[in-house]
C-alpha cells in the first residue's frame, strides 16, 4: 500500500542545502513530502537526533552533505561517513528497515541530482509501511 | 583451592609489599563477592581472595583513582576488564603509569557464561591461567539470523520488558560520563512504561557504545528483565572492525574510528553511495 | 502557493507557539518589507521574528540587519526557505502550501529557542602572505607592498617569475615576456616591504583570519646569501651538466650548482643535491675552490621559520598537461613532436636554441609545421575544461615559426576561441598572414608512410569537418598545445589552507561571479591559474584583486568572526577527548588542570561535529543546538502528522 511518507532531511548549509537551492532554481519538480532542516555541516547530525525524529514519527530520515573531499569544514563529513552506516547497521539489527535513513552527498551545484534523489527516495519509502504502524 | 586461585595468590603477594594496594575480588560474608582493595597492612586478606562470579573491577579502580590520583595500584583484570581499562585510559579516564595489570586468564566455562570472543588479557605482564580461545556466541548469531520482521517482533518483545532501571548503564564500565544523554528528556522519553517504541534508551545507547563496548556483558548479567542487549554491541563491532579495522580496547593508541578521518580504502567499506 | 492562506494559518494555528502577528508582503526583502518588521517589532515588542520567503543564502544578512536595526539581535531571526525549497519545486500548489505551513510551524517552533548572540571582534594582524611568485603572485605582493604592509612571498622554485619567464612573447602584443616581467621581479626582490622566500614551501597554516601561523620550510640552498655576490663563477665551474626538466622544459641543460635563469631574482644559485657530484661521491668542491667570497656552504640544514600573518593569498599556478597522456599524438615517441612549453623555450632567444626553431636533431628548420590545439583540454578522456590560453598561445606560435622560419603553418582547432579585447583581432592577423586553418580534432600523429611525398614527415591525421575530408598533413614539426591543469599536489596544498578545490582540483573561489578570489575560508584568497586556466592579464588583475581584498580586510584593523561557534560545558564535560579528535580545525584544546575540554572560539568555524560526537553532549554549538533542531523538527512532523490525520478523517 503506497502512502505519503513524512520525511526529514538535514542538509548541510554549505553544498547540499544550496543543491536543493539549485533544484529550486532551475525549477525541477519533487514530491514535497520532504522537509528539509538546516544545519552547518552534516558531520553536526548525531545519532541521537536522527532517532529523535523517528521516534516523532518520520518514516524516513535523510542526511545530505558535502563530497567527501569537497566539506566546508574540510573533513566534518568524514565523520559523518564513518558515523551513519553504524546507525544505519543499528536500525537493521533491530529489524527497522535501513533504507529509512538515507545517506548522500550533493554538491551546490548538483541540483538535478538532488532533485532525483528526493523523487527516488520519496518513492521507496511510500512502498514501505508507515513507520509508525511498524512499530505497534 | 584451585591452581588459579593459588597462582593469584602469590602473584598478588609478591607485588602487595610494593603498592599502595592491589584491587581483586574478596569472598564477604555469606559468600559474596565483591570488588576489595587489599592492602600490605592486611595481607591475612588474601585468603577471602575470591575470583568468581565477576564484578567490575575497573568500574571500582575508576572512583579510587578519582580520590587518589596518585596511588601505587594493581588491578586482577579479566580480558574484559583489561579492555575496559584501556579504553578508560583512552578516554582519558585514569593513568596507566602507577598500575600493574595483573591478568586473570578465563576459564572455558567462564568464558561460555559470557559468550567471550576474548576470555584472555593482551597488556598485562603479570599473567594468572592459562589464555584459551574465545567460544562462540550462539546467541548473537541465532538473533542476527533472524528476518527483518522477526527481529523486530524480538526486540519489540525484549525492549517492552525494560523497566528503565538503568542497571545497565550503570554497571558498564564505559559509562563513565557526569550526566548521561540517556537522562536528557530530548532523547529519552520519561515517565512512561514500557517504553515507546522505536525504544530510545536502547537504540540511543547502543550507538553509544560504538566502538567503546568491551564486551565484558555486565549490562546484560545484571539487568532484570533478562535483556541481551549485548547482541547488539557485538554486531556493531563487528561492523566497526570490518569498515575501520578497528577493536575495542586492543591498542592503546588507536582512536575511536568514527571521531576521524576516512583511511584509504575506508569509505568502500562504508556501504554509502559514491 | 497560497501565502495568504500560511499566514492566516500561522497567526491562527501557531497562536500558542508565541506567534503575534504573521503577515503576507509580497516584497519582504524590499526597504518597505523591512521597515514593516522593524515597525512590528516596535510597535508589538516582538523578541523574535520568522520570515518564510526565498533562502536564506540570499536574504538571511538582510533581515538579520533589518532585525538588529529595530532593536533585536541578529540571532533571533530565522529564516525558513520556501520559494526554492517549495513553490518552486512542487507542482501541486495545495501541497505546496501545506508544506510551506509546515517549514514555518518548524521556523517558529526553532526560534523560541534561539538566543542572541554578540560576534567576536579581533584584530587583523597586518602581515600577508603570498604563495607563489609567478606573476599573479608578483603582481599580490606589489600591490599590497607598495601600500605599506609586509608581505611574506614563498616560492617553491629557486626563483620567482613562474611559467611566465619561460615565455618567448606574450600574445596579443608580443611583447617579449621577460622584458615586461623581469623589472617586476626585480621590484619584488628589492622592496622593502617583501620578505621573499624562495626554495621555500609553506609546511603548516594555523589559526584564522587576521591571526594565521605559518610554518615555512627554507631549503637549504648551500649558498651563503650574505656572502654571495651571485657572480656565476661557480655555475661556471661546476663541472656537472644536468637536464634541465624544470625550467628548459628538458630542452637544455643547466649545472648542478645553478640559477635556473640569468635573469632570476633571487639572484643566489642552488646546489641540486641530487646530481651534485660532492654529494654523490663526496669529493670535487670545485664551486667552493672558486668562489670568490667564501659563500658555499656543503651540507647546509633547512630552515624552519614561522611567521605571523592575518591574511593568504594563494597564487600557486598551475602544471602543463603531460602529453605523453595521449599516445596516439606521439609525443616522446616521434622526435618531431613538441610540447608548447618546449616551444617557448625553443624561440626564446635566451633559450637552448638561441631562439633559432629548429627540429629535434638541433639544426633543421622545418618547412611545414602543425599546430594541435586542445591537447588534454575538450577532451573526456583528459579535461572537460577549455584550458583558456592554447588558441591564442597556438596564434602566436604561429607567426612565430613563420616570422623566424617562413614555414607554411597549419592550425588544427575544434573551435577558435579568441573571447578578449584584441585577441580576435590577432586572430585575423594570422588568418591574413596565411597561416591554413583546419577545424578538426586531430586523431593521430604517425610517421607511418601511406601515401607518397609522406617520407621522414610527420602525418597529421584529421578530418577537415567545414568540408567532411579527411585530411593527412605531412609536416616536419608538430607543436602541441598543451592545456593547462591543476597543480599534481593541489589538493594537498587545498587542505593545508583549509579551502576547497573542484573535482578537477582547482581552488574554489568563494562564489563564480561575485566573489572570484576570496574562498570558504576566510582570510584565504586565491589568484591566478590555481583558481582556474587563465592568462596573464587575468591573472594580474585577480592578482591586484586579492591585493586589494586582503588591504580592505587590513584597513578594518578588526574583524568579526563566527558567533556560531561550539562550547563546551564545563560543569557536565568529562574530559573524554573525544570532541578533540574530531575537530576539523584543532580548535578544542584540553585543559589539563581542569581534564576538562575548552574551545577557542576564534578558532572554531562552527562545523558542529564534535556536538555529534560527544556522547553525554557537553558541547553544544551555539545557534544550532539540540533544542533547537528537535524544535525545528517538531514544528514541522507535528503539521505533518496533523495534515494526514486530517487526511484519514
Amino acid at each position: 500500500m503506497m502512502h505519503e511518507p513524512k520525511i526529514i532531511g538535514f542538509l548541510c548549509n554549505w553544498c547540499s542545502y544550496r543543491g536543493a537551492d539549485s533544484a529550486g532554481m532551475a525549477r525541477l519538480k519533487y514530491p514535497p513530502n520532504i522537509k528539509i532542516i538546516r544545519v552547518p555541516c552534516s558531520g553536526r547530525i548525531s545519532p541521537e537526533l536522527v532517532l529523535r525524529t523517528f521516534r516523532e514519527g518520520a518514516d524516513a530520515v535523510m542526511v545530505l552533505g558535502c563530497h567527501i573531499g569537497d566539506c566546508h569544514y574540510s573533513t566534518g563529513n568524514h565523520r559523518t561517513a564513518k558515523r551513519m552506516p553504524v546507525l544505519k547497521k543499528l536500525l537493521e539489527y533491530t529489524g527497522i528497515e535501513s533504507e529509512r535513513l538515507y545517506i548522500n552527498w550533493v554538491s551546490a551545484a548538483e541540483g538535478e541530482k538532488f532533485a532525483t534523489v528526493i523523487k527516488d527516495f520519496t518513492e521507496k519509502i511510500s512502498a514501505l509501511p508507515p513507520f509508525v504502524e511498524t512499530m505497534k | 583451592m584451585s591452581d588459579r586461585l593459588t597462582s593469584l595468590h602469590e602473584a598478588i603477594e609478591k607485588v602487595l609489599p610494593d603498592l599502595d594496594g592491589v584491587l581483586a575480588l574478596k569472598s564477604g560474608p555469606g559468600g559474596i563477592v565483591s570488588p576489595y582493595l587489599f592492602s600490605k597492612e592486611h595481607p591475612e586478606e588474601l585468603a577471602k581472595l575470591a575470583i568468581w562470579p565477576k564484578e567490575p573491577v575497573p568500574d571500582t579502580l575508576k572512583i579510587i583513582l578519582r580520590a587518589h590520583p596518585d596511588a601505587k595500584l594493581a588491578i586482577v583484570c579479566r580480558g574484559c576488564e583489561e579492555r575496559g581499562i584501556v579504553e578508560m585510559f583512552k578516554h582519558a579516564q585514569l593513568g596507566l603509569d602507577n598500575l600493574t595489570l595483573i591478568g586473570l586468564q578465563c576459564e572455558k566455562d567462564e568464558a561460555e557464561f559470557c559468550r567471550c570472543a576474548k576470555p584472555f588479557t593482551v597488556h598485562a605482564k603479570t599473567i594468572v591461567g592459562q589464555p584459551i580461545e574465545g567460544v562462540a556466541d550462539p546467541l548473537t548469531e541465532q538473533v542476527s539470523a533472524l528476518s527483518q520482521p522477526e527481529k523486530l517482533a524480538f526486540w519489540k518483545q525484549e525492549f517492552e520488558h525494560c523497566i528503565k532501571c538503568y542497571g545497565c548503564r550503570n554497571i558498564c564500565p564505559q559509562c563513565f560520563c557526569n550526566i548521561c544523554a540517556l537522562e536528557d528528556e530530548k532523547w529519552v522519553e520519561t515517565g512512561r512504561l514500557p517504553m515507546a517504541k522505536p525504544s530510545m534508551y536502547h537504540l540511543v545507547r547502543a550507538m553509544h557504545m560504538t566502538a567503546k563496548c568491551v564486551a565484558c556483558r555486565e549490562c546484560e548479567e545484571t539487568c532484570p528483565a533478562d535483556i541481551p542487549m549485548a547482541v547488539h554491541f557485538r554486531l556493531i563491532a563487528r561492523d566497526v572492525k570490518e569498515m575501520f579495522n578497528y577493536e575495542t580496547g586492543a591498542d592503546m593508541e588507536q582512536k575511536p574510528p568514527q571521531l576521524l578521518v576516512l583511511e584509504e580504502g575506508e569509505y568502500d567499506r562504508t556501504g554509502l553511495p559514491h | 502557493m497560497n501565502v495568504g492562506e500560511v499566514s492566516a494559518w500561522a497567526a491562527e494555528n501557531l497562536k500558542d507557539q508565541g506567534v503575534v502577528v504573521a503577515r503576507d508582503y509580497k516584497f519582504m526583502c524590499s526597504s518597505l518589507g523591512q521597515e514593516l518588521i522593524q515597525k512590528d517589532i516596535k510597535e508589538q515588542g516582538l523578541t523574535r521574528v520568522v520570515v518564510a520567503a526565498c533562502s536564506p543564502h540570499l536574504h538571511e544578512a538582510t533581515f538579520r540587519n533589518a532585525c538588529s536595526r529595530a532593536g533585536v539581535n541578529p540571532y533571533l531571526f530565522e529564516m525558513t526557505n520556501i520559494r526554492e525549497q517549495d513553490s518552486w519545486v512542487t507542482t501541486d500548489k495545495e501541497e505546496a502550501t501545506k508544506k510551506a505551513k509546515a517549514l514555518v510551524a518548524a521556523a517558529v517552533g526553532r526560534v523560541a529557542y534561539q538566543k542572541p548572540l554578540e560576534s567576536l571582534l579581533v584584530p587583523i594582524d597586518p602581515n600577508v602572505l603570498v604563495v607563489g611568485g609567478g606573476i599573479a603572485g608578483i603582481q599580490a605582493s606589489l600591490e599590497i607592498a607598495n601600500s605599506g604592509q609586509h608581505v611574506y612571498l614563498v616560492e617553491r622554485e629557486p626563483s620567482i617569475g613562474g611559467h611566465m619567464a619561460q615565455f618567448d612573447k606574450t600574445f596579443p602584443t608580443l611583447d617579449c615576456s621577460a622584458c615586461i616581467l623581469t623589472p617586476k621581479m626585480f621590484d619584488v626582490g628589492n622592496h622593502k616591504n617583501i620578505t621573499m622566500l624562495t626554495w621555500s614551501e609553506v609546511e603548516k597554516v594555523e589559526g584564522y583570519i587576521g591571526n594565521f601561523t605559518v610554518t615555512i620550510r627554507k631549503r637549504a640552498r648551500d649558498i651563503d646569501e650574505e656572502l654571495c655576490t651571485g657572480c656565476g663563477v661557480c655555475w661556471e665551474k661546476c663541472p656537472k651538466k644536468v637536464l634541465d626538466n624544470v625550467f628548459e622544459a628538458g630542452m637544455g641543460n643547466r649545472k648542478a650548482v645553478y640559477v635556473p635563469f640569468p635573469q632570476a631574482v633571487p639572484k643566489y644559485p642552488v646546489i641540486d643535491r641530487e646530481n651534485c657530484t660532492y654529494y654523490l661521491k663526496g669529493t670535487c668542491k670545485a664551486c667552493e675552490k672558486f668562489c670568490p667570497t667564501g659563500a658555499i656552504k656543503f651540507n647546509q640544514e633547512d630552515q624552519i621559520l614561522t611567521v605571523k600573518v592575518g591574511n593568504i593569498i594563494l597564487a600557486t599556478g598551475y602544471d602543463l598537461f603531460d602529453s605523453h597522456r595521449i599516445t596516439q599524438y606521439g609525443y616522446g615517441r616521434l622526435a618531431n613532436v613538441f610540447t608548447s612549453l618546449e616551444f617557448e623555450r625553443m624561440s626564446n632567444s635566451a633559450g637552448p636554441t638561441g631562439g633559432k626553431i629548429v627540429q629535434r636533431d638541433g639544426k633543421t628548420a622545418p618547412k611545414v609545421v602543425g599546430i594541435v590545439h586542445c591537447t588534454g583540454s575538450r577532451d573526456k578522456n583528459y579535461h572537460e575544461y577549455c584550458s583558456a590560453i592554447c588558441c591564442m598561445q597556438s596564434l602566436k606560435f604561429a607567426h612565430l615559426v613563420k616570422e623566424k622560419t617562413g614555414a607554411e603553418v597549419y592550425e588544427f582547432y575544434i573551435d577558435m576561441r579568441t573571447p578578449a579585447k584584441t585577441y580576435e583581432e590577432f586572430y585575423h592577423r594570422l588568418l591574413e598572414e596565411g597561416t591554413h586553418f583546419v577545424r578538426g580534432k586531430v586523431a593521430e600523429i604517425s610517421d607511418a608512410v601511406r601515401l607518397p611525398g609522406e617520407e621522414g614527415k610527420l602525418i597529421i591525421q584529421v578530418e577537415d569537418t567545414l568540408t567532411g575530408n579527411q585530411l593527412r598533413v605531412p609536416v616536419d614539426m608538430a607543436i602541441l598545445s598543451a592545456g593547462l591543469e591543476s597543480r599534481h599536489d593541489a589538493k594537498i596544498v587545498a587542505r593545508k589552507f583549509g579551502i576547497s578545490c573542484s573535482a578537477d582540483s582547482w581552488f574554489i573561489e568563494r562564489h563564480p561571479k561575485l566573489d572570484p578570489v576570496a574562498t570558504m575560508t576566510d582570510g584565504v584568497f586565491v589568484a591566478g591559474a590555481c583558481q582556474g586556466p587563465k592568462d596573464i592579464p587575468n591573472s594580474v588583475a585577480q592578482g591586484a584583486a586579492a591585493a586589494a581584498r586582503v588591504l580592505s580586510i587590513i584597513g578594518q584593523g578588526e574583524i568579526e568572526i563566527e558567533a556560531a561557534t561550539a562550547i563546551v560545558d564545563e560543569v557536565t564535560c568529562v574530559g573524554c577527548k573525544q570532541c578533540i579528535a574530531s575537530c576539523p580545525y584543532q580548535a578544542i584544546q584540553y585543559l589539563e588542570d581542569k581534564g576538562k575540554a575548552y574551545v577557542q572560539e576564534a578558532l572554531c568555524k562552527g562545523c558542529g561535529t564534535c556536538v555529534g560526537t560527544c556522547l553525554p553532549k557537553s558541547i553544544s554549538l551555539k545557534h544550532f543546538t539540540d533544542e533547537q533542531i528537535v524544535a525545528e523538527m517538531i514544528g514541522a512532523m507535528k503539521v505533518m502528522k496533523s495534515f494526514e490525520l486530517m487526511e484519514v478523517a
